[in-house]
């Protein structure tokens, strides 16, 4: 058995709100394997994006445990942290996030240049032309549109050849069209740079994309199912293979 | 990160929002400029008050003994390579006319003799300052091995003209020039004569030298332009090298009592001017990058995101904030230069234009320096933020920064202080007063920071009792905003506070120091003094003065004699003993033998206080040798304070009134007897009182006092003091050798002009520098509101979009400035009254005078700047339609 490239154990987050305490997450466990394409799902407040930003190490669990390729990553430092994502995830947002100050080519470049890798321009450029904005790499994010700016996003994410790629409700600030041709863009490059991919959406439709769907619904998972396969699973356990990832078993 | 990923991601950074660097870079040069123009400005006004107190001295430092320099001392080994050096001797002899023709069978009959000072110069003569003559020829030219050049009065007396024979030491010499007046020449308690100058040939001709004379020695020495050390380094140096005892080293500051002060006191006011603006600069620095910073937590955040550390990306910001430096202190400095080439021409009484030079490498080197250190260092609290930046704002847009670590701050506090101490002791030349002015700015950053949270507190719970009672709208968001956690109150009151309590500060220093000034101003000081009065002439000489317009004038008896006893102790005796103190340890310092002192050319009344030649010793001897000079009166003048025993007030004695100082030089206290001998009587005298004397008057006193009654019939002369219309003094001078050609003349008018005009320009310069420093505080006050409000597009957007119209959010933000510019102005009203009572009492010793009108200017000022930088840097926010910021959002 593979060691899973993310795993969550009994991940619970809980935060002050007040005089009380929110339970965003509430002891999730989860096992993505190497080059699964996750999809998670649930409605506003569910926890969707608390849970990815705990796998990337943007945020503490209250409790439980993240593993990435089988190492605990919660008691690492702010710094070491940094060094994990520069490494090994990749990242889309919803609204974007590129760099105002930078060209769309120097965006992309940004995360190969922080890896010191060699030919920094030629693999921008390939990204560039890979998402169809080779001749938009001199653009500032100001000058795009937002369907381009998430393209430009995309080639950044897979700019360093992150292992892991994280993305959040990449079609949420995007018309129907635009979104289908971003939502092709990234499950293509994925596949071709083999990248794990765990994507949060509301959007079924998109999440059919996905190898499996990981339902949430206050803080806990609610279900799983594979599209395409009639197994559904209220829990874990219900699915072997998920329960032996679950369970880091092999 | 290698180092090129560094650079270019630092030009990257730079990039982008053009607009918004421009306003930081802004902001941050009239700091720079601030620091920059009032430091080139403090220089030159420096050096123009140098110029003029230098031409006091008619050189830039003066060594006085009795005798010449040492011959081994070579200037150039104590750090005066290049300066030049004119070796002044004088002494003082009697001149005579020659003989006039006798008549057939007759002998010759001598020509009329006068004592006369003579001033023999080998060098040039004067280094500043002017020598007028008659012809206006250099001294040099005029003065050959044949030939003098003497004083008008001189000539008058004798009845001589140019071109006449003058016999001094028995030789003739030919009268080559007069002598009008002369820059150095300041004190009239060293006048024994009119003034005659020779060459050093001439005067070995006279042989006066060779027949134990007493000869003081005085070398003038010109420092080389842009001398690496300050005078004062160079003063210490040569104290150093110089036996102390044998020799005293002046500077022009000196020179003049009127002007020790004062001058000192302007170089403590520049001091501070540098101090505050720096720091004023500073704090308009750390609100532009707090701004600046806040509209990049966004980016910060996806930096983390993509991997990048917190410690790569703080040194992004750092690079940031010092090229941000770098650019505000080029425009900066350009500004600065900018306002020192137009100022000559708009006050042109402050500084000559030739003085003005605003283009030298190394202060455009320092300034630039001064602004990207003072960028740098007032930029690491917020800073600091970077590092707290939570990378979930990439997903959780409200997430602001984490509250620092306790180490993070320790560190930071740690290095901002010792920055600011660094940075104010290199400009006050202090580690001590750098050390004391940090102190001072940590407390009242630290009152300020407990103020702000308490009233942050005080509005939470007013706010929420009048919630439901207030009807205005503005007034109850005003007070929600002001209230709110994290509402950036306690950042700008803190900054806002400490603007207002330097401006506050300065302008309430300003003001002191310039009633100091007039008040001192010696505007009705004497503009010349009458020597040798025989007591009979007085009337005569009374009349003459009213006659010529004389507006004031002083007299009183003058009885010379010579001290011989103290408590029955033959003074002559100390005076040895004092002596061989001296020879020994002068011996021990590998000195020889010295000449005897020519204490007697220290006199007590009339100018500035002068003492024998340095050390206690000196003094000493030079108290108890010197001929005393006495007078009597019934009452002392105003400038006269007993501080100890009371005047005349014993029956059984007769009284003297001795000064304070002068008491100390001769070992003496209340009650001691004092013998003097009187033209060969001896009188005994009692001190009864000690006196201190405002030496800065230039009116006539004496170290000694005696009561009425006592010397009223022993041989005396009389001395006046006449403040005479402008050019009285000729006409005086004329009437007088017609009339009585005994009488001396000896005119200070020149001198007090200068000095009246050294302290006009100190006066302006403080003035002015003052009112600069306060008009760039607060422009950048107004800066720092306008770069914390810039950053307000978002909720001026949503309350728009909740239906408020524009008037409406201005109302409301108008209230919560005003509120934010009255808590701060209040707070730093006070601390400015605080320092600037401790400036004044402590660091300028004079009285503190309530001035109210700058509490009432501060709170008006304070609220209106705040309310209308504030609303200005609002208008592009209230301009925007809300779609648009949203969108962007």
């Amino acid at each position: 058995m593979t060691t899973p490239r993310i795993e969550l154990r009994h991940l619970t987050r809980r935060l002050p709100s007040g005089d009380r305490v929110l339970t965003i997450l509430d002891d999730v466990d989860l096992a993505i394997t190497p080059g699964e394409f996750v999809a998670v799902l649930g409605p506003s407040g569910s926890g969707k994006s608390t849970l990815l930003a705990l796998m990337a190490g943007l945020d503490r669990p209250t409790s439980g445990e993240v593993l990435i390729d089988g190492a605990p990553i919660h008691e690492l430092s702010e710094d070491q942290l940094a060094l994990l994502r520069r490494h090994k995830i990749g990242f889309v947002f919803q609204s974007f996030q590129l760099l105002g100050n930078l060209t769309a080519r120097e965006n992309v470049l940004l995360p190969i240049e922080l890896l010191g890798q060699p030919e920094p321009v030629r693999r921008a450029d390939e990204l560039l032309a890979a998402v169809g904005l080779e001749d938009r790499g001199h653009h500032y994010p100001s000058q795009l549109s937002g369907g381009e700016q998430q393209r430009v996003a995309l080639a950044r994410a897979f700019a360093a050849r992150p292992p892991i790629l994280l993305a959040d409700e990449p079609t949420g600030n995007l018309d129907g069209g635009t979104g289908r041709k971003v939502l092709e863009l990234l499950t293509d490059l994925r596949r071709r740079e083999g990248t794990t991919l765990v994507l949060v959406t509301h959007d079924v439709a998109v999440g059919s994309m996905a190898d499996r769907l990981i339902h949430l619904q206050d803080g806990r998972i609610e279900r799983e199912e594979r599209p395409g396969d009639s197994r559904a699973a209220a829990n874990p356990a219900a699915n072997p293979e998920g329960a032996a990832l679950v369970a880091g078993r092999p | 990160m290698t180092a090129g990923f560094f650079f270019r991601a630092l030009v990257r950074e730079s990039r982008g929002a053009r607009g918004r660097l421009i306003f930081f870079v802004a902001c941050l040069s009239v700091g720079v400029a601030a620091v920059v123009a009032v430091s080139g400005l403090s220089a030159s006004l420096d050096e123009g008050i140098r110029g003029e107190a230098r031409q006091l001295l008619a050189a830039d430092l003066a060594i006085d003994g009795n005798r010449p320099l040492p011959p081994g001392l070579d200037l150039a080994k104590i750090g005066l390579a290049g300066a030049v050096r004119t070796e002044v001797r004088e002494t003082v002899t009697i001149v005579a006319a020659p003989p006039a023709a006798p008549a057939p069978g007759q002998p010759e009959q001598p020509g009329p003799s006068q004592l006369a000072e003579l001033k023999v110069i080998d060098g040039e003569y004067p280094f500043y300052g002017d020598l007028k003559l008659n012809p206006q020829r250099p001294l040099r030219e005029l003065l050959r091995p044949d030939t003098a050049v003497a004083a008008s009065d001189l000539l008058a007396h004798l009845h001589l003209r140019t071109g006449d024979t003058l016999r001094i030491g028995g030789q003739p010499f030919r009268i080559a020039g007069v002598v009008l007046s002369e820059p150095d020449r300041i004190s009239i308690s060293m006048t024994l004569g009119p003034r005659i100058f020779l060459s050093g040939e001439g005067f070995a001709r006279t042989g006066l030298e060779t027949r134990g004379s007493r000869i003081s020695h005085r070398t003038l020495i010109k420092l080389p332009a842009g001398a690496a050390a300050s005078l004062r380094d160079i003063q210490a140096r040569l104290r150093q090298a110089l036996p102390e005892m044998t020799y005293r080293i002046q500077t022009f500051r000196d020179a003049q009592p009127a002007l020790r002060e004062n001058i000192s006191r302007i170089e403590r006011f520049l001091g501070l001017v540098a101090l505050l603006s720096l720091f004023v600069g500073g704090i308009g620095v750390a609100q532009s990058v707090r701004a600046w910073l806040a509209g990049r937590l966004d980016a910060i955040a996806v930096l983390k995101c993509l991997g990048m550390r917190p410690r790569e990306i703080f040194p992004l910001y750092l690079g940031q904030t010092a090229l941000l430096g770098l650019a505000g202190s080029v425009v900066g400095i350009i500004a600065g230069a900018a306002v020192q080439l137009i100022l000559p021409s708009l006050f042109p009484d402050l500084i000559p234009a030739e003085l003005i030079r605003p283009w030298q490498p190394g202060a455009l080197l320092r300034g630039l320096g001064l602004g990207v250190g003072v960028a740098l260092l007032f930029s690491l609290p917020p800073l600091s933020t970077v590092l707290r930046v939570p990378p979930a704002r990439v997903l959780r847009r409200e997430a602001e920064p984490l509250p620092s670590h306790r180490w993070t701050t320790a560190l930071t506090v740690a290095v901002l202080a010792l920055g600011v101490w660094t940075m104010a002791s290199l400009q006050a030349h202090s580690w001590d007063l750098g050390a004391r002015f940090t102190a001072g700015v940590a407390l009242a950053a630290a009152l300020l920071a407990g103020a702000a949270v308490l009233v942050s507190r005080g509005v939470r719970r007013i706010q929420r009792g009048v919630s439901s009672s207030v009807r205005s709208l503005w007034l109850r968001h005003g007070l929600a905003s002001l209230a709110r956690p994290g509402a950036g109150a306690m950042s700008a009151i803190v900054a806002l506070g400490l603007g207002v309590l330097v401006v506050v500060a300065m302008s309430l220093v300003e003001r002191r120091l310039t009633a100091e000034l007039s008040a001192e101003l010696p505007t009705n000081a004497p503009t010349a003094f009458l020597i040798d009065i025989q007591p009979a002439q007085w009337p005569g000489v009374e009349a003459l003065l009213h006659k010529a317009g004389a507006l004031h004038i002083d007299s009183v008896p003058v009885v010379m004699g010579r001290l011989a006893a103290i408590d029955g102790k033959s003074v002559e005796e100390m005076a040895r003993a004092e002596e061989a103190e001296m020879e020994k340890a002068q011996k021990g310092e590998g000195e020889g033998a010295h000449e005897r002192s020519a204490g007697g050319r220290h006199g007590g009344f009339g100018g500035p206080r002068q003492h024998g030649p340095g050390g206690p010793g000196g003094r000493r001897r030079w108290a108890l040798s010197r001929e005393q000079r006495l007078t009597y009166m019934r009452e002392l003048p105003k400038d006269n304070v007993v501080v100890a025993g009371s005047l005349w007030s014993d029956p059984d004695h007769a009284e003297v009134s001795v000064e304070q100082e002068f008491a100390e030089n001769l070992g003496i206290g209340l009650g001691s007897t004092l013998r003097f001998d009187i033209q060969g009587v001896p009188v005994d005298l009692k001190v009864t009182s000690l006196r201190t004397v405002d030496w800065k008057t230039f009116g006539i006193n004496f170290f000694l006092v005696v009561e009425p009654g006592v010397l009223d019939a022993a041989p005396q002369q009389r001395l006046a003091a006449v403040l005479l219309p402008k050019g009285g003094e000729q006409r005086v001078q004329d009437l007088l050798a017609a009339s009585y050609p005994n009488v001396t003349v000896l005119r200070i008018r020149e001198i007090l002009e200068k000095i009246v005009k050294v302290m006009d320009r100190i006066g302006l310069g403080i003035r002015f520098l003052g009112g600069f420093t306060v008009l760039a505080g607060i422009a950048i006050l107004a800066g720092a509101v306008s770069a914390g409000s810039a950053r307000r597009g978002r909720e001026v957007a949503l309350l728009k979009t909740l239906g408020m119209t524009r008037r409406g959010v201005a109302g409301a933000f108008a209230v919560e400035y005003a509120l934010i510019g009255l808590v701060a102005a209040a707070i730093g009203a006070g601390g400015g009254y605080a320092l600037a009572w401790g400036v004044i009492t402590r660091g300028f010793e004079l009285t503190w005078e309530i001035q109210p009108w700058p509490l009432v200017i501060a709170l008006l000022a304070g609220v209106t700047l705040t309310v209308v930088a504030g609303l200005a840097a609002s208008l592009r926010a209230l301009e925007r339609r809300p779609i648009e910021v949203l969108r962007a959002e």
